[in-house]
């Protein structure tokens, strides 16, 4: 299946964007992220804490909709989804 | 104080400035030269909105200067800005209220000054206080909205909290580097901002560069503008958010969180603030 992944801001200087992935039936949300993160060292440890969970400030979005890290793993993905993962930005 | 149509009724009007007529704020001669190329873009009507409009900038920083600059210009009647730091060297590069020679001083007095001689026809008021959970309701007053200019998501969570209580909508804009998002906070239509961003990242002395602020400052005053003139589209249910090394900007549909601790299931959890 064809599933678009979208990094931005700090998450995307590291890992690159509009990035087309084309995962197993069966791959969730958490794995995919997890794969294409693990191609970048700073990129894997930017997004995934020293326990290998999502850092708990990170956003994650499914064709527009929010996935709680929680239920990332469970989160099956299909064919055409989009997702995003970014960081919220705090400066003024 | 607006409704959630996105109207904004008049707000109590800076005295000596212009007459009232029907209820109606009128223009000056002078104003309506002041703002002809605007005029010719909303009519007199807007304007005259734009003048009875109280706009409550948090921060006079990075985002709160462009945003206050730009709101001055356009003639909103009333700008209470707040912010309780001292101009520093290390400021100059992005807010751009304040100058060298005002390095030292408090920004409220920096900004007043700079805002008061770019237009002489609105209200100024500067206050000098850091916005905590015992102040933020009442700094805020009955201002038709709230501009999130801080560097801090503590800070932000209170003024969400107050914007959720009074009904004003909140403009919220932040930045990091080249990076930078925003979005129009409308209670009871759009998610709020605890319900998009649940949890901050880490705090840290940001890398900035004052074109980031600038931009989605820019972003923030714009919305203000359609808001108090009730024209276009907001930015509502939706988060800007831009990236300036690739000269992209993108947005992603954001919606209520069921489960958020503070307009959600999960509210109550922290304790409101007072009115």
């Amino acid at each position: 299946m064809k599933v678009r992944v979208r990094f931005f801001a700090r998450f995307r200087e590291l890992l690159g964007t509009d990035i087309p992935a084309d995962p197993a039936d069966g791959t969730s949300f958490d794995d995919l992220v997890r794969e294409i993160a693990r191609k970048n060292r700073e990129g894997y440890n930017a997004i995934f804490d020293e326990h290998g969970s999502f850092r708990d400030f990170v956003i994650l979005m499914r064709n527009g909709k929010r996935v709680e890290a929680a239920d990332a793993g469970k989160t099956m993905l299909a064919d055409g989804d989009e997702i995003a993962v970014f960081p919220p930005v705090s400066g003024g | 104080m607006p409704t959630s149509t996105g109207r904004s009724p008049p707000a109590s009007s800076p005295p000596g400035r212009n007459s009232i007529s029907a209820g109606r704020m009128m223009l000056s001669e002078r104003e309506r030269e002041r703002y002809r190329r605007q005029i010719l873009l909303f009519g007199e009507e807007g304007q005259e909105r734009l003048s009875e409009a109280e706009i409550f900038i948090a921060g006079a920083g990075g985002l709160g200067s462009p945003v206050a600059i730009y709101l001055a210009v356009a003639g909103v009647g009333t700008l209470t800005l707040v912010d309780s730091d001292v101009v520093d060297q290390t400021n100059l590069n992005r807010q751009i209220l304040h100058f060298d020679r005002n390095i030292g001083e408090k920004k409220t007095a920096s900004a007043e000054e700079k805002l008061a001689e770019l237009n002489p026809d609105i209200t100024v008021r500067a206050v000098d206080a850091r916005i905590d959970e015992g102040n933020a309701a009442g700094l805020v007053g009955k201002a038709d909205g709230i501009v999130d200019c801080l560097d801090n998501y503590p800070a932000r969570y209170l003024l969400n909290r107050v914007s959720l209580e009074k009904r004003i909508p909140l403009f919220h804009g932040a930045i990091r580097g080249m990076y930078g998002q925003a979005t129009t906070l409308i209670p009871g239509k759009t998610p709020c901002l605890s319900c998009i961003f649940p949890t901050p990242p880490p705090a840290e002395v940001f890398p900035v560069v004052g074109v980031t602020p600038g931009l989605i400052g820019m972003v923030q005053a714009t919305e203000v503008l359609k808001f108090l003139l009730g024209r276009g589209e907001l930015l509502a249910n939706r988060l800007f958010l831009w990236d300036g090394l690739a000269a992209q900007g993108s947005e992603v549909c954001v919606e209520k969180n069921p489960r958020c601790v503070v307009c959600g299931d999960g509210k109550g959890e922290h304790r409101r603030v007072r009115k």
